[in-house]
């Protein structure tokens, strides 16, 4: 992720602050959550559900 | 009772089974218990650093009334007058809840939890609230109001976390059960940093209202004691239906001790080599204590077959998305108002978050409900699974580049994504004199069967005699 794409999306979640204050902190943060995603597979069913299911509560 | 350990003085290494069943015969008095733990406490933890407030005061006027009711032959239940210590994210009556944070501002808990509660009514007595990393993912941590805590094996080890100071607690006798959570590991790693029995019960067994999330569809709460006895005991007291916590199982609480007694011929053991040997390789102490442990088993009868199991970085990945993810919606206000008040571990971890899609939380949550699967085939096939815990001894607590690598050298994160139940303990100890470690997991609810494993492994080990040589 660029510097830029990262500050975008830092402001767009309210991060002005951590911004300013921990500009580093917030680079490790982006990193990590890019890193992450590029690790996972995508579900092998291109119709699996989520877990937990979803389940009708008992006020609907 | 094992009268010789308590006449040497040696109340700290009782068992909690054998002090209830002291206190039960009015052989042992909760206030000589509670008196000789806050004389260990006293002079252990400014190492340890495993409380983060000792309620001592509290805890001994409530040994008092325990002793009196003893006496009496009114016992609350089958851990009457027996000391707990509670990680500092679940709510005890009367007590700050800080979660190893200033952002808490020392709020008081108005209400114990429900795990609390429970134990309560079983006759345990709140020792104090035990250090944790903080909000159970930032740490080991040296920038937040109070110190990590230390593993009592060798204090300049980690003690693994984030229920740190309930492993060096339980591990250094300062008290012989406590309550952890683990929403990646965290009852898991300190019981294998700290050479105790820790389990994460099936997702849902044990009420989580009453304690600080991290995150709501992985958190468990967690028994950690030093034998596996002990360990189905705190679980028969603390598991069971709360209709209102809304990830609580339907299913009854279960016989949790039934089987620990029982022989393991027969039962079939799935282990899962390629965890340690090529998805994550593990250190050769680890490997060949995992070894032991399978070779151990086979030769009291059971049945040893090779399992395959989705890699561990894919594992992990899935878990890290979710909990960053649902830990954000927690912690975004305080993020973006206060980010100052966390410590650089906690405030990187989770506003990694707020760089997390909905696409990447739904991809993670579909992908879990496959890997679930998975494993639920795997465990058609065998009884009960076997693989690593830790894929190294504890690492030096003062070496940040040390934590950083070895924190993630695990197996425990699967377990948290499908919600099986799993159980980490001691496989022997390494050349360093450090714990190494083994997991067992097994069928949803089918806790009995983990436990009985456990135990064969410990009676042929004796692990449940080995204690840090900590004086």
């Amino acid at each position: 992720m660029d510097k830029a794409t990262m500050e975008t999306l830092a402001r767009r979640a309210g991060l002005d602050k951590a911004l300013a204050e921990f500009p580093d902190d917030v680079a490790a943060a982006a990193k990590q959550a890019a890193d992450v995603a590029a690790k996972m597979k995508a579900p092998t069913d291109p119709a699996a559900e989520p877990w937990p299911p979803m389940r009708a509560g008992d006020d609907l | 009772m094992n009268a010789g350990v308590s006449a040497k003085g040696d109340l700290h290494w009782l068992t909690v089974a054998d002090a209830a069943a002291a206190i039960a015969a009015n052989t042992l008095s909760p206030v000589d218990l509670m008196k000789a733990l806050l004389a260990r406490i006293e002079r252990l933890d400014p190492r340890l650093n495993a409380f983060i407030r000792l309620d001592a005061e509290t805890a001994l006027a409530a040994a008092r009334v325990a002793e009196v009711e003893a006496a009496a032959g009114r016992l609350r239940g089958p851990l009457h007058g027996v000391p707990v210590g509670i990680k500092d994210i679940i709510d005890v009556a009367g007590l700050p809840t800080t979660a190893h944070s200033k952002i808490l501002d020392g709020k008081v808990a108005t209400a114990d939890a429900v795990c609390v509660t429970k134990l309560r009514q079983a006759g345990a007595i709140v020792v104090g609230k035990l250090s944790t990393h903080e909000f159970a993912i930032g740490g080991p941590s040296f920038d937040l109001p109070w110190p990590p805590a230390r593993n009592p094996w060798n204090t300049d080890h980690h003690p693994g976390g984030s229920s740190s100071g309930s492993g060096s607690g339980v591990a250094a006798g300062l008290f012989p059960m406590a309550l952890g959570t683990d929403t990646g590991g965290s009852v898991r790693n300190p019981a294998s940093c700290c050479g105790i029995v820790g389990l994460k019960p099936t997702y849902g067994l044990v009420s989580r209202r009453g304690v600080f999330p991290l995150a709501f569809t992985l958190d468990h709460v967690g028994p950690m004691t030093r034998t596996v006895a002990d360990n189905a005991l705190m679980l028969a007291c603390i598991a069971g239906h709360d209709p209102l916590d809304s990830g609580s199982a339907a299913a009854p609480a279960g016989h949790y001790a039934a089987a620990l007694e029982r022989d393991v011929r027969g039962l079939r053991v799935g282990f899962v080599r390629h965890f340690h040997e090529t998805d994550v390789p593990a250190d050769p102490e680890v490997t060949a204590g995992l070894e032991h442990v399978a070779h151990s088993l086979q030769m009291a009868g059971a049945e040893l077959k090779d399992i395959r199991l989705p890699a561990l970085g894919e594992f992990g990945a899935v878990n890290r998305i979710i909990l960053q993810s649902e830990a954000w919606a927690i912690h975004g206000p305080w993020l973006r108002s206060r980010p100052g008040d966390y410590g650089q571990l906690a405030r990187r971890r989770l506003m990694a978050g707020a760089f997390m899609s909905s696409g990447d939380y739904l991809q993670a949550s579909r992908r879990r409900k496959e890997m679930i699967a998975l494993v639920e085939t795997a465990l058609s096939e065998v009884d009960v699974l076997l693989c690593a815990s830790s894929m190294d001894p504890a690492c030096r607590i003062d070496i940040s580049a040390d934590v950083e690598r070895t924190y993630p050298r695990q197996a425990r994160t699967p377990f948290n994504v499908t919600g099986h139940p799993a159980l980490a303990m001691m496989s022997g100890l390494s050349s360093g004199g450090l714990p190494l470690s083994v997991q067992f997991v097994g069928r949803y609810f089918d806790e009995a069967t983990v436990f009985q494993v456990a135990r064969a492994w410990e009676k042929a080990s004796g692990t449940d005699k080995k204690h840090p040589p900590i004086v």
